[in-house]
């Protein structure tokens, strides 16, 4: 790997964290303002591939580790489908339900916080390993 | 042969699906099957029902939400193809 420009390095440093605050605040915000899991993700796996070119892969292996992105996949994925199946039966047997509150909160809508999170897991995990499969070889 | 008989089959499917446009209503009347009740109930009710203002999130992650499951599947069977591809 080429070492990386001394002046790419230091604005890596102030855009990075930048933009994942602005992916979280995408997934959070989504069902009060335009956004949600899907855009929301892609920002968030975004700003992991910024992280890979600039620094490196060590550097993502450091806070993240490869395997648990692949764990994230598989454990958001079955998040999304058991709080959604449980969220058809609640509305039918009158369980549990998280607080619905008045719209314009962000703990309010009922399920759906907690989707969109979910979403965007798998999504900017989907991300970051394909675009790391890919760097590697020669397609 | 196998040419010609592409460029033939390209014609037909050409054809049958300009046949299926020509029976589309004119864009615009009123009349249209796209006009109807749906689009309102969701616009007043949608806020009431779910929760959540931004309608766009609240018809896909409530009224459809096995849609966006399947979504999700899509990303997730590619994710697995190519892992599967390029493992070494």
């Amino acid at each position: 790997m080429i070492e990386k420009d001394m002046i790419l390095k230091q604005i890596g440093k102030i855009i990075i964290p930048l933009v994942q605050l602005f992916g979280i605040y995408i997934i959070i915000n989504g069902h009060l303002s335009p956004g949600g899991g899907f855009s929301g993700g892609a920002v968030l796996g975004t700003s992991f591939i910024i992280m890979n070119l600039i620094y490196g892969e060590k550097f993502v292996e450091k806070f993240i580790s490869k395997k648990f992105f692949y764990k994230l996949i598989g454990f958001s994925i079955i998040f999304y489908a058991f709080v959604k199946a449980y969220s058809f039966l609640s509305d039918i047997y009158n369980l549990p339900h998280p607080i619905v509150g008045e719209p314009g909160n962000v703990f309010s809508g009922g399920f759906i916080l907690y989707l969109n999170i979910a979403l965007g897991i798998l999504v900017a995990s989907v991300f970051y390993i394909i675009f790391s499969i890919f760097i590697k070889k020669e397609v | 042969m196998r040419k010609i008989s592409a460029v033939l089959i390209t014609i037909l499917l050409i054809v049958v699906l300009l046949i299926g446009v020509e029976d589309l209503p004119e864009s615009g009347k009123i009349s249209n099957p796209t006009n109807n009740i749906l689009s309102l109930t969701y616009l007043e009710k949608t806020v009431k029902e779910t929760g959540s203002l931004n309608i766009v999130t609240g018809i896909i992650l409530d009224y459809r939400a096995l849609d966006t499951l399947m979504e999700a599947t899509v990303i997730f069977s590619g994710f697995i193809v190519i892992t599967l591809l390029f493992k070494n």
